[in-house]
């Protein structure tokens, strides 16, 4: 193995390698001496004749290496000395890239976790997602005797469950335990692949059977977190709400359910945990997800749906008439899940190019201090591509130490993650985390990052006026200025950025003030208390008992307004809602359907005033109508519109399960699931005439969180071993609803993103204008000496910030308003090009680059004439 | 700012002098310029550093090989040899040039055209 030997005995043929020329240069003086020449004569001429010493010396060495690798560990060493020496700008440039590549890695973790990585269960490509689609167009779930039936008869699917989500309180544990559990067919596990990280999983043979017992099967994080990682969990009972679950099993910790954004902490057995909805064919709750056989279109499955379900309706007309299935494949939905990931990168894409853009100008502004040094290598024969090389090398080097340190900072951005969300009764939010995928994308960025913003840097740095630099001369005004057009399009590319990106946060801001804005049907702002009445102890029956006295003791608390209690609060985000068959005498129902569903509350003495929703016509409940008294029901607008077009529906009666409902009063629209739903029919029914569950809603005088302890101690005092948890006030209900949060996100996101872009092109800006302040130094220092005031200064520093400012700003308006109609989709309420947006947008990036010019200009007035005049 | 290249000649023509001079006698570095420079008089003026880098090529690929030792006029050098390869390489060299000489001079020859 020769090169072996070479590479350890290198060292020695170096030095033999230079004592060697040593040698002959000293024979040659010598020689020439002998001839007749002084000594320094014939040092000079032996150098002369001889060539380059010390690049003839590189050469020789280079034939025992593998040049380019070695070069490489040269200019690495000597980049880290370079990089080393300079610790101020090494600093900021790194810093600024770890931001950027942070922001980026962040965003990518979250739109990989939230819509790109595929689910950790097997072949998760051919899934389809199933639901019922009802006369009117409206979607729901699928019950669960429906989703048997579909098992039984789809060719086209080789597999398929039902899962039902929901929120249990574990209660041996705190208070805040809200966890989500999905309540799913017992093939759940089998179908996904899933082999239990201990313990085991439902059998699928026990369907049915109800053998099956009440177990249950936790996810992984539940059992770190919560249950203290008890490696003899299984076989353990733990409390959800009032029943008890022998626990069966723990699953693998990267599995957490099949919905992205809310992770899945437990998994119950149906037919131990929701026996009567495994036989209501009314229950439309059921998320059902299926696997299409290899091969097979989505236009197949969607054939083989609806033929079953025309087979349904005709079975049980009842209930299935005007439903039909639909089909979607998981990967159909990946168009928008692409959208919305192109969206957030490119947004992120914009920060990250601001912050390289930054470092960039830096480069620029440094290449000049490195005249000298780049003029003595120049000189001492180094080559133009060899320098370039250097400074890429060190452009590198910044982009790894950026780059780990963006890592870094990614991994912080995730770990608070919770603590950056809005609010939400569960935990949320998509399974991130930082691994191969994202390191990968992390250092391809880096490196493009390097390359795009370091080559014309390092090209105008390997370009040097050899003579003056040598000569020590100082980079002068034309000189100085000539790399300033460069610097000068960075900046304004970085102004157009920002004005760009805070537009667009701009839309979204706007876009979620208008979602607040939609009526609601109540008033979110009242302060209100909302607690579940599923803490109190014991049977439905005991809580029928318990509830008005406890209702009752909290009207006796000083500071309550009302107390009352109801099914359901609006937007409570518990998804479709319950619903009655109604049939309406003396009215045709459309296609000939003996009666429509309709969704329904039950609500307490005081309901409406309590959450603020008005009464339209005729009156609320009244203690009259009590449990023996006829049977009332409230309606809301849209349904008296609907079935009463052009009458007073007051007097007459709906029928419901053959009994007959009085019509006593319209109310106002509310909504029920989301803020964008349209409105439907609705219903109330008082209380005392029907069964119930459901919450209670205290309305306070101050703060409801400060009636918390008192709400507790008087639920304790009626049922000792209640546990009270979940409780939330009327705003938090509102936070978590479904559009509000997105756009509570989406807002929140694109704000930081767009402030960290506005502070780092600011930084930018600022480095730049103070850069021409220095340039100008002694121009300055003339002008004051002959007269000029400060006044006359900042104006003159000033202006060449701020055109640059003006341009930028005008370009990134222009740019917004034709780009911004793209995120359309993402916007609700709001035209794309909402002048408020675009202008705010402007605004804000314009005063904030106002300011990061003024401080620099506002330096350079302060030059003391004497002190400038003998700058150079 | 580049100076040329004595390689410049065409390629391989140092390294097959320096091979022939050494093959009549070991020499060192500075001795074998100076004996190139006398034997073509002085007509092939080389720049005498782009020697080494040659030698160290002729010195990996086996060539040649060097020895430290004292010369003549009691100075340190380091002292080339040819080896049998060398030798070989030589042979194969210089009757390949020999050849492609012939060519030429059979094309520059007058009175042919």
């Amino acid at each position: 193995m020769n090169w072996i030997k070479q590479l350890f005995s290198r060292r020695r043929l170096y030095s033999d390698l230079s004592q060697e020329i040593q040698e002959h240069l000293e024979e040659k003086i010598e020689e020439l001496v002998a001839n007749g020449l002084s000594r320094d004569e014939a040092t000079t001429a032996a150098r002369r004749e001889f060539g380059n010493v010390t690049l003839i010396e590189e050469r020789s060495r280079e034939v025992w290496q593998w040049p380019s690798i070695e070069n490489f560990f040269m200019d690495v060493r000597y980049g880290l000395r370079m990089l080393a020496k300079n610790p101020g700008f090494t600093a900021v440039a790194v810093l600024t890239l770890a931001l950027g590549i942070g922001a980026t890695t962040a965003m990518f973790s979250i739109v990989d976790g939230a819509f790109l990585k595929p689910l950790p269960v097997s072949d998760p490509g051919q899934f389809v997602r199933i639901g019922m689609q009802e006369a009117h167009g409206v979607y729901s779930g699928v019950s669960f005797p429906d989703y048997l039936d579909l098992r039984a008869q789809c060719s086209s699917l080789s597999g398929v469950v039902a899962y039902e989500r929901g929120g249990k309180f574990v209660n041996s544990l705190d208070e805040s335990s809200l966890i989500a559990v999905d309540v799913v067919s017992l093939n759940y596990f089998d179908f996904l692949g899933i082999k239990p990280f201990l313990g085991r999983t439902f059998p699928p043979e026990a369907e049915g059977s109800a053998a099956s017992g009440p177990t249950v099967v936790i996810s992984y994080t539940l059992w770190k977190s919560r249950l203290g990682g008890d490696p003899g969990i299984v076989g353990k009972t733990i409390r959800l709400n009032n029943q008890s679950a022998t626990v069966l099993g723990v699953t693998p910790e990267r599995f957490r359910g099949l919905e992205r954004f809310v992770p899945t902490d437990a998994w119950l057995p149906v037919d131990a945990f929701a026996p009567s909805e495994m036989k209501h064919r009314e229950s439309r709750a059921f998320e059902v997800v299926g696997r299409l056989r290899p091969g097979l279109t989505s236009e197949r499955i969607r054939a083989d749906l609806d033929t079953i379900g025309h087979r349904l309706a005709q079975a049980c007309p009842a209930t299935n008439k005007a439903t039909t299935f639909y089909g979607e494949p998981e990967s159909g939905r990946h168009h928008t899940f692409i959208l919305i990931s192109l969206f957030l990168m490119s947004l992120v894409g914009l920060v990250l190019l601001i912050s390289c853009a930054n470092v960039a100008g830096l480069l620029l502004a440094r290449g000049e201090t490195r005249r000298r040094e780049v003029a003595v290598r120049l000189a001492l024969g180094s080559s133009r591509g060899r320098l370039v090389r250097q400074f890429l090398i060190e452009g590198l080097m910044r982009s790894l130490a950026g780059a780990a340190l963006g890592l870094l900072l990614a991994a912080w951005l995730i770990a608070i993650e919770p603590s950056l969300l809005p609010p939400a009764p569960i935990q949320i939010g998509p399974d991130l985390r930082i691994d191969a995928r994202v390191m990968l994308v992390t250092l391809v960025v880096s490196l493009l990052a390097t390359l795009i913003f370091g080559v014309a840097p390092a090209l105008g740095a390997s370009k040097a006026d050899l003579i003056g630099a040598l000569k020590g001369e100082e980079a002068n005004l034309a000189h100085g200025f000539r790399r300033m057009t460069s610097r000068n399009l960075l900046v304004v590319g970085q102004v157009a950025l920002s004005v760009l990106m805070l537009s667009a946060a701009g839309l979204f801001l706007r876009s979620l003030i208008s979602t607040m804005r939609v009526p609601l049907g109540f008033n979110p702002h009242k302060n209100l208390l909302v607690v579940p009445l599923g803490t109190l102890e014991g049977s439905e029956e005991q809580r029928r008992k318990l509830l008005p006295t406890v209702l009752e003791r909290f009207r006796g608390l000083p500071g309550i307004v009302h107390a009352t209690c109801a099914m359901r609060i609006p937007l409570s985000g518990s998804g479709g809602g319950t619903d009655f068959r109604v049939s309406i005498p003396g009215i045709e129902l459309p296609e000939g359907q003996e009666s429509v569903a309709v969704k329904f509350n039950l609500v307490g003495p005081d309901y409406f005033q309590t959450v603020g929703t008005r009464i339209l016509k005729g009156r609320q409940f009244s203690s009259g109508d009590s449990a023996n008294a006829p049977r009332v029901v409230l309606i809301s607008q849209t349904m008296a519109q609907r079935f009463w077009p052009n009458q007073d529906p007051i007097g007459h009666s709906l029928r419901i399960e053959k009994k007959d409902y009085e019509i006593i009063g319209v109310v106002e629209d509310v909504k029920i699931n989301q803020i964008h739903e349209s409105p439907e029919p609705y219903m109330y029914f008082p209380f005392p005439q029907t069964s119930y569950g459901g919450e209670m809603i205290v309305e306070t005088t101050g703060d409801p969180r400060l009636w918390i302890p008192a709400v507790k101690r008087e639920i304790r005092a009626v049922d000792k071993s209640a546990l009270v948890v979940g409780i939330q006030t009327g705003a938090d209900t509102l936070r978590s609803e479904q559009s509000v949060y997105v756009q509570r996100m989406a807002a929140g996101l694109v704000g930081s993103l767009s402030l960290l872009g506005m502070f780092l092109a600011s930084v930018g800006l600022y480095g730049v204008v103070a850069y021409i302040a220095k340039l100008r130094t002694h121009e300055i220092g003339i002008r004051v000496a002959l007269g000029a005031g400060r006044k006359d200064i900042l104006g003159l520093v000033l202006r060449q910030g701020l055109k640059l400012v003006v341009i930028g700003a005008l370009i990134g308006l222009g740019v917004a308003f034709a780009t911004t109609r793209f995120m359309s989709s993402l916007l609700d309420g709001v035209s794309p090009a909402d002048p408020t947006a675009l202008l705010g947008g402007a605004l804000l990036a314009g005063v904030v680059a106002l300011v990061a010019c003024f401080i620099p200009a506002r330096r350079a007035t302060m030059v003391h004439p004497m002190m400038a005049l003998r700058h150079e | 700012m580049k100076k040329p290249d004595q390689r410049d000649l065409f390629p391989g023509a140092l390294e097959m002098m320096i091979l022939r001079t050494l093959k009549q006698q070991p020499l060192h570095g500075y001795a074998l310029v100076q004996r190139i420079k006398r034997t073509s008089n002085d007509l092939l003026q080389i720049e005498e550093g782009s020697l080494y880098p040659a030698l160290q090529r002729l010195l990996k690929e086996g060539l040649l090989k060097a020895e430290w030792g004292v010369s003549s006029t009691n100075r340190r050098v380091r002292t080339y040899k040819l080896t049998p390869a060398g030798a070989k390489h030589l042979d194969r060299e210089v009757s390949s040039f020999e050849r492609m000489l012939e060519g030429i001079s059979r094309v520059l020859a007058p009175g042919e055209l």
